[in-house]
């Protein structure tokens, strides 16, 4: 009989010490600068994956942790209006996808930040150059500090699993570590998509996470 | 007595600052005796460093001037984080004034340990009837919603804007009465904010008595929705009506925006009338604004309509050293010169170039110069996001090496063609998430183990190998853009 399994997941909070930080030594410094200071606004970007999202959700964290208000919004959830709250770290999301009206909402936020005391703290797929965003917002953009998430080396994805795989109680093989990036997408959604699939099949199945039960959910058609 | 003094002053900040400010950055500190011997002290403890910097920052001037009214003299006010900081003698404490807070901000990051844990405002003693006259010009300051950064002093001029500085100027000296309105237009990120702020500056630093008031164009529109859900436009008119200076920025969003037009427009007939001074920015000329109603265009022509351009690449290098300059940075002409040679549409994107800059030298702890400032533009310059794809990495590395591209597919295993295709493979791993198969897949079929081979004898090679490193390098580069 199959074992269900409840949809709960145990994956730590986004904070600054779960993240590998690899080679994004300098954009974790100025982030945890704009947990509790008045520093410029920042733009992250990088290509999906890369950790954006964790990177605004540990800093709105860490800000609120250290007294300073605080809060990540998805470009998608954001209307025609920006919290005014003085102080305020605003985090937002993949600004590329913000709607006309929010990113009229942005475009105020910009210009009202410096008497509020706001800080802007964004991320985007790309760098403001080649945003599809109004002018006038592009250029303020621009004027952040503008860092690039740079992708993690394979060990660093390894670790990265590992982490995770110990987070959940989970026994983790390095052969199957190995074997994923050996043979799969390297990219952290797919890696973590697999693992997923391995979590939910082990404990179905109570079989630890091993080569043969990743070969057994590839020839069911799982995608690696 | 220093208690009695904190009971005053929250009573005073109480009634001057509105409820939600008070309430989140007022109420929250604590006040103990400050050690100021002789002298009156005021000792507070703020709840983190977040509070900390944001009182000094915004109320501590107006704390001390309280006191100065309280006490006669200025007192010795210390705003410290509580514990650690209330253990650490007085002697040990860094004077620092509240009045500057770059020159805080600063200290800051050279001495954390001290100036986070606490910092004492030590100003000389002065007779309290002075400060309050400035008190009250601060208080006339703050309504304008000015910026003190944008002055004519730090705005920098070249063939781009300096007819638009001269009736700057000119406006600045005779408000109402030289070119009413004065309509400013261009790009975005030209500097149109930069020059009318500069001109409501210098009309303030002239009279200070001067009714006036900065408001971007979606403010007024927030205006005109609030006065509607208030039913208070008797205020809302009788308010802008009062101005000696309207500034307004960005009128193109008036864009169909109908009553907020109507009520513009009447304010604007109000205004000139009484030979008040409107000053307007817009992205393009008055005539190709949309959705504007024709009487407000045709007005906005009763004055003088000014262009900003871009800048040319000297003066963008001008503005650069003059952002330095301001900032204390030392920033040498090739450096700036390669920044302005790469950013050319506007200026904000110079500035946030700038701020990479600094902030890659300032993380890495070493000075300013060329090499490290390519490095520190490598993403920023690089304008499109990278999806590369196998056939682009196979094309620009065949080209490289002078091979067909056809030999990434072929079974020929010649040094010449091998090596330059393993290379290929090595650069598709590197640079997109693909997974070995799929790059083997894409090199003529070959097996993922092929690529695993590959990527480990180029990774190899490339360390005793420095002409097959520095090829890496440029094409590395050259892919990323």
């Amino acid at each position: 009989m199959k074992q269900l399994v409840l949809d709960i997941t145990k994956d730590a909070p986004p904070r600054f010490d779960n993240f590998i930080v690899g080679a994004n030594a300098a954009l974790v410094a100025a982030l945890r600068e704009r947990a509790d200071t008045l520093a410029d606004h920042l733009l992250l970007w990088g290509a999906h994956g890369c950790g954006r999202s964790h990177l605004l959700e540990a800093t709105t964290a860490a800000a609120r942790d250290g007294g300073r208000p605080a809060i990540a919004i998805d470009a998608r959830e954001a209307g025609a209006c920006l919290p005014e709250d003085e102080g305020l770290l605003l985090a937002i999301d993949n600004v590329g996808a913000l709607s006309e009206t929010a990113q009229i909402a942005l475009f105020n936020s910009f210009n009202r930040a410096g008497s509020l005391g706001q800080t802007l703290l964004l991320s985007a797929d790309r760098p403001p150059l080649g945003l599809p965003l109004r002018e006038d917002l592009r250029t303020r953009i621009g004027q952040c500090l503008v860092f690039e998430v740079l992708p993690l080396a394979d060990d660093e994805r390894a670790s990265i699993l590992h982490g995770m795989a110990e987070r959940r109680g989970l026994r983790l093989d390095t052969d199957v570590v190995a074997y994923l990036l050996r043979h799969g997408r390297r990219d952290m959604p797919s890696l973590l998509a697999v693992m997923d699939a391995l979590d939910a099949s082990s404990l179905e199945q109570k079989r630890p996470i091993t080569l043969p039960l990743l070969r057994e959910l590839m020839q069911r058609g799982l995608d690696i | 007595m220093s208690r009695e003094f904190w009971s005053y002053c929250l009573s005073q900040l109480e009634q001057e600052l509105p409820p939600q400010q008070f309430n989140t950055w007022i109420k929250t500190l604590h006040a103990e005796d400050g050690d100021g011997g002789e002298s009156p002290a005021l000792r507070l403890i703020a709840p983190n460093r977040f509070v900390q910097q944001w009182v000094r920052e915004r109320y501590m001037r107006r704390i001390v001037e309280l006191g100065a009214a309280f006490f006669g003299v200025e007192p010795a006010c210390e705003l410290a984080l509580p514990a650690a900081g209330a253990a650490r003698p007085a002697a040990a404490l860094r004077p620092a004034t509240v009045s500057a807070p770059r020159e805080a901000a600063v200290a800051q990051t050279e001495t954390p340990a001290v100036s986070m844990a606490s910092d004492v405002a030590k100003l000389p003693p002065r007779r309290a009837e002075p400060e309050r006259a400035v008190s009250s010009e601060a208080a006339a300051y703050d309504k304008t919603r000015l910026n003190r950064d944008f002055t004519f002093n730090n705005l920098v001029t070249g063939r781009a804007n300096d007819l638009a500085r001269a009736a700057a100027m000119q406006v600045s000296q005779n408000p109402g009465s030289s070119y009413n309105p004065l309509f400013v237009y261009g790009g975005v990120g030209l500097g149109k904010t930069h020059l009318i702020h500069a001109i409501g500056n210098e009309i303030f630093r002239r009279n200070p008595r001067a009714v006036i008031r900065y408001v971007h164009a979606e403010d007024y529109y927030a205006d005109v929705v609030r006065a509607y859900q208030q039913k208070s436009f008797d205020v809302f008119k009788r308010y802008y009506r009062s101005l000696d200076l309207l500034l307004i920025d960005d009128i193109q969003f008036f864009n169909n925006k109908n009553r907020t037009q109507e009520e513009f427009f009447h304010a604007f007939n109000a205004l000139t009338e009484a030979k008040k001074q409107i000053i307007i920015t817009c992205d393009t000329y008055p005539k190709d604004v949309q959705g504007l109603e024709d009487r407000l265009i045709s007005r906005f022509d009763w004055g003088l309509t000014v262009q900003i351009e871009p800048p040319e690449l000297e003066m963008r290098v001008a503005i650069l050293k003059k952002k330095a300059e301001a900032d204390r940075i030392d920033l040498s002409d090739d450096v700036a010169f390669l920044i302005a040679k790469n950013l050319r549409s506007n200026v904000r994107e110079l500035e946030g170039a700038l701020k990479k800059v600094v902030a890659y030298v300032r993380f890495h702890g070493k000075e300013i110069t060329l090499e490290l400032a390519k490095e520190a533009l490598k993403d920023l310059l690089n304008a499109h996001n990278r999806q590369l794809t196998t056939e682009h990495i196979q094309k620009t590395v065949a080209d490289y090496y002078k091979i067909k591209v056809a030999d990434m597919h072929s079974k020929k295993r010649t040094r010449v063609i091998a090596r330059p295709r393993q290379v290929a493979m090595f650069l598709a791993k590197d640079l997109t998430p693909l997974s070995l198969p799929a790059i083997g897949e894409a090199f003529g079929g070959r097996d993922h183990t092929t690529v695993l081979h590959a990527c480990r004898t180029i990774a190899e090679l490339r360390l005793g190998d420095p002409q097959l490193n520095h090829d890496l390098h440029v094409l590395t580069q050259v892919l990323r853009g």
